[in-house]
């Protein structure tokens, strides 16, 4: 079943000089899909994350999200429709200082108005999913990177989003937490058959999809498949990534 | 480039950095000026205001100076602190600490002096426009009449030029010894969590507590004495109140998660604190201020209704004959007062009662006395209460003094000496008599026993059915009869002009000072806001990524700007009703409808300010997302 379609999507960034960041971009994703898009610095990949996210709206084309364009919606039923069927993923993790771990990842469902019992239920589940659970009344600044990025991760499923759409989730982290983040994104994807958008520099998270979209110059430029091992996954990314040139530090260094 | 001119390019090329903060020094700057305008108009030192009315001047002049040093002290050290990274750059950059700190040094001398030029100008321009609208509307002719206000000029310059001295140094010190990664940290440096001490509460709850019960209930000149304990303590109590209680009550509401986790509450509440301990020393400035300003404006008005009612008599014209002035002046006046009357058409009812002086037997004290029907002719007049006295009863009738206390001491007993008969007294009426502090009314009966009196005083009344028709007639006759010293010419509609008139300069200054004191406190609240602005702009944008709609985030801000405009003021308004209260035990009088009006209004005032303010800054949020 499909859960996000774009077609023919574009994105025209006006100011002293038009800049074309996207540009006809159509692509299809199941239901159940972790899917992957890479591609080097200013080829549009953060901005056709934003254009699916509802964050930014596309100059042409319609993006579907479970058959429903979002776009058709105002302002604020724009906004709800994020906090009921989307959850978000951030480089920078995006907590608020001022609320605990545990009031982080509660958040959508207050907003929602759920009830106290059930939201109290459901984050120590999914704390203790993403072993999180010692840290809950502590504050984002107190905990490590990795801690604070599965924090995020449990905001973003703690309401059982219909697409997960993370941007560079890694870029912060060290090995050992991109590692552990990557881990629980796809537990998360296999368990729940929660969709995942991933947009990565790092062929490493990139490896934990089901499949990569490559793009360039804002426009869709290849597309690869998981096969039998990461490994061989990972090297057919960097193949790819190669071949799309790019400066050689927009890749990231290998971690093995 | 010297260290000068890198220091002067610093300011003058990040203007936008330094409006917020140039903007709140320049408004302290002409607050204080157009105060001292007014404080030393000559206008105003010509008139008989009184020393008190002078002291009083000087003493909310200190206070302003006190509040504009803590203010600008308050936004320099917030203004330094938002601008460590910068710092730290500089430190990194191999600025010795020595010449970082002639940096900030030159920079805010530099900010300083232009603020103290932009308010004083500022100030100049707006004096004048206040004197032209005053003119119009209080109709005073020319009495504050614009003028070049020099010293006021020369005050505010070398005030604010120590101040800034003062505050640079002071900062200056303050910076000693700052290694660079901590001014790197610094505004990255995430806040703790607020936290407040349960004892320091509890201390804050007893002084507020006992200041207001010792001001509930001293009477009389207790207040006076009181005055400053009180309010030391209860000054001190709303800077706790305002940094733990606040901090403490949240912290407490925060374990409820069924209020905490409803909705919005939880964004809401998470800031507040914060913001609540971020702004405690603007909170408890605006506080004070305000409470100075109702209870200054509280007890202007307060004034104003005591003394008019003070004077306020049924009789168009009234005069007294004492002993010693003669019959035929007499005559003469009384004579000018019909001739003026029929000239000028107007119906009068001509009325006489003769007082006569005898000595209280025992003490010897002077008493006059009136014959009953006499009185009640009068009374009957001015449509008050007539007297049914009985035989050997007197009624002793006593003016309102407001200023000496409401209530006389009572008197069983009148014996006149000679006469040695005790009259009973029976009744307090109200009519009184200018220049007769009290006076006995006896029944016609008892009258008439009476030795001879020492002396005897003439009373004629004018009654006129149109006070104010008899005002230009009043002012004329005045200057014709003048005052001889042994009798008294009272012509009412002349004499509530004149009062309302020298009233109305003090209380023009007085509303005046009010006025500032309160916008300049919402002034204060505006630039807190306006500080914190990108910080929230930031914040507010990744939650609405999140999903918070539009309408939840207006309700957010409005819910926590209400509360930052409106917890000091309503604090304000609890104090301010006190200090009137403590006040009109003080005059034994009731302000109760002056001071209703008074702290309505502000409070009306506050409302439009928080209406315009939250719309603007709601506006300034949104910006981006507009686009």
């Amino acid at each position: 079943m499909e859960l996000l379609r774009t077609t023919h999507l574009s994105k025209i960034y006006n100011g002293h000089a038009s800049h074309r960041a996207l540009s006809d971009i159509t692509l299809s994703i199941e239901k159940g899909e972790f899917v992957g898009i890479m591609g080097p610095s200013g080829s549009g990949k953060t901005t056709l994350l934003q254009l699916i996210a509802t964050i930014d709206k596309p100059t042409s084309g319609e993006v579907l999200i479970d058959g429903q364009n979002p776009y058709q919606l105002d302002t604020d039923a724009l906004a709800r429709f994020r906090r009921q069927h989307l959850g978000f993923i951030f480089q920078d993790y995006n907590l608020l200082n001022t609320l605990t771990i545990l009031e982080n990842i509660v958040l959508p469902l207050t907003l929602e108005g759920e009830k106290v019992s059930v939201m109290e239920s459901k984050a120590c589940t999914i704390a203790e999913r993403l072993g999180i659970t010692s840290i809950l009344n502590k504050r984002p600044y107190e905990v490590s990177g990795g801690q604070a990025q599965r924090t995020a991760i449990a905001r973003a499923i703690i309401h059982e989003p219909k697409l997960l759409l993370a941007d560079e989730p890694t870029g912060n982290l060290d090995s050992k937490s991109s590692q552990d983040v990557m881990e629980k994104l796809a537990t998360i994807n296999q368990v729940d058959r929660t969709t995942v958008l991933l947009v990565t520099h790092d062929a490493i998270a990139a490896s934990y999809c089901h499949r990569v979209l490559f793009i360039k110059d804002g426009e869709l430029y290849n597309e690869i498949y998981y096969g039998n091992s990461r490994q061989a996954f990972f090297q057919k990314i960097i193949d790819v990534l190669s071949l799309l040139g790019g400066n050689t530090h927009d890749l990231s260094t290998i971690r093995f | 480039m010297t260290f000068q001119q890198f220091a002067f390019n610093n300011v003058m090329r990040n203007k936008s950095l330094y409006i917020a903060y140039f903007l709140s020094i320049a408004f302290a700057v002409m607050v204080f000026f157009i105060y001292g305008v007014f404080a030393f108009h000559p206008g105003l030192a010509a008139r008989e205001i009184g020393d008190v009315a002078q002291i009083g001047l000087l003493v909310a002049q200190m206070l302003i100076y006190i509040f504009s040093f803590f203010f600008v002290l308050f936004s320099m050290s917030t203004f330094i602190k938002s601008r460590s990274r910068e710092f730290g750059l500089m430190v990194m950059l191999g600025i010795t600490n020595r010449q970082l700190r002639w940096l900030i040094f030159i920079e805010n001398m530099v900010i300083g002096f232009g603020a103290t030029v932009a308010g004083v100008t500022s100030g100049l321009v707006l004096v004048k426009l206040l004197l032209l609208t005053a003119e119009s509307l209080i109709g005073m002719n020319g009495e504050l009449s614009f003028y070049m206000p020099y010293r006021a000029l020369g005050l505010t310059f070398a005030a604010f030029i120590l101040l800034f001295l003062c505050i640079s140094l002071f900062t200056v010190l303050f910076f000693r010894g700052l290694r660079p990664i901590d001014l790197i940290k610094g505004s990255s440096r995430p806040k703790p969590e607020p936290r407040a001490s349960i004892w320091l509460s509890i201390i804050s709850l007893i002084l507020i507590g006992s200041g207001y019960s010792v001001s509930l209930t001293a009477e009389g000149l207790e207040v006076v004495y009181a005055l400053p304990p009180v309010t030391a303590a209860v000054v001190v109590g709303t800077y706790l109140l305002f940094t733990q209680i606040s901090v403490y009550t949240i912290r407490l509401l925060k374990h409820n998660r069924k209020l905490m986790w409803r909705r919005t509450n939880l964004l809401f509440f998470a800031d507040l604190a914060y913001r609540m301990k971020d702004n405690a020393n603007t909170f408890f400035l605006v506080t004070v201020l305000s409470t100075v300003a109702f209870s200054a404006i509280g007890a202007l008005v307060g004034f104003k209704t005591i003394l008019t009612e003070s004077i306020e008599r049924p009789f168009a014209f009234e005069y007294v004959s004492h002993v010693g002035n003669s019959p035929e002046r007499t005559e003469i006046v009384i004579k000018a007062i019909e001739r003026s009357l029929r000239a000028e058409k107007i119906k009068f009812t001509k009325m006489y009662a003769e007082f006569q002086s005898y000595k209280q037997a025992g003490d010897g004290k002077p008493v006059m006395i009136l014959k009953e029907s006499e009185y009640n002719a009068l009374a009957a007049v001015e449509k008050g209460t007539t007297l049914q006295l009985g035989v050997s009863e007197a009624a002793v009738i006593q003016p309102k003094n407001v200023l000496a206390g409401r209530e006389p001491p009572k008197e069983q007993q009148l014996i006149v000496d000679g006469h040695g008969k005790p009259m009973q007294i029976i009744q307090v009426a109200d009519l009184s008599i200018p220049g007769y502090d009290k006076y006995y009314v006896m029944d016609d009966g008892s009258f008439a026993e009476l030795p001879e009196p020492l002396s005897t005083d003439y009373y004629y009344v004018f009654k006129v059915d149109d006070l104010a028709s008899t005002e230009a007639i009043g002012q004329q006759l005045y200057s014709e009869i003048g005052q001889s010293g042994n009798d008294r010419f009272f012509p009412l509609a002349f004499e509530i002009k004149k009062l309302l008139q020298s009233y109305n300069a003090v209380m023009f200054v007085g509303l005046f000072i009010g006025v500032i004191f309160f916008i300049s406190s919402g002034s204060f609240l505006y630039l807190r806001l306006y500080m914190d602005i990108s910080e929230d702009k930031a914040k507010y944008n990744s939650i609405m990524k999140l999903g918070l709609t539009k309408s939840e985030l207006s309700k957010i801000v409005t819910r926590q700007m209400a509360v930052l405009f409106f917890l000091p003021i309503i604090i304000a308004l609890i104090h301010g009703t006190v200090a009137l209260i403590a006040l009109q035990r003080m005059f034994y009088f009731t302000l109760f409808r002056e001071s209703v009006i008074v702290l309505s209004a502000f409070a009306i005032i506050q409302v439009v300010y928080f209406i315009i303010i939250r719309s603007s800054y709601l506006r300034q949020l949104l910006l981006e997302k507009d686009e």
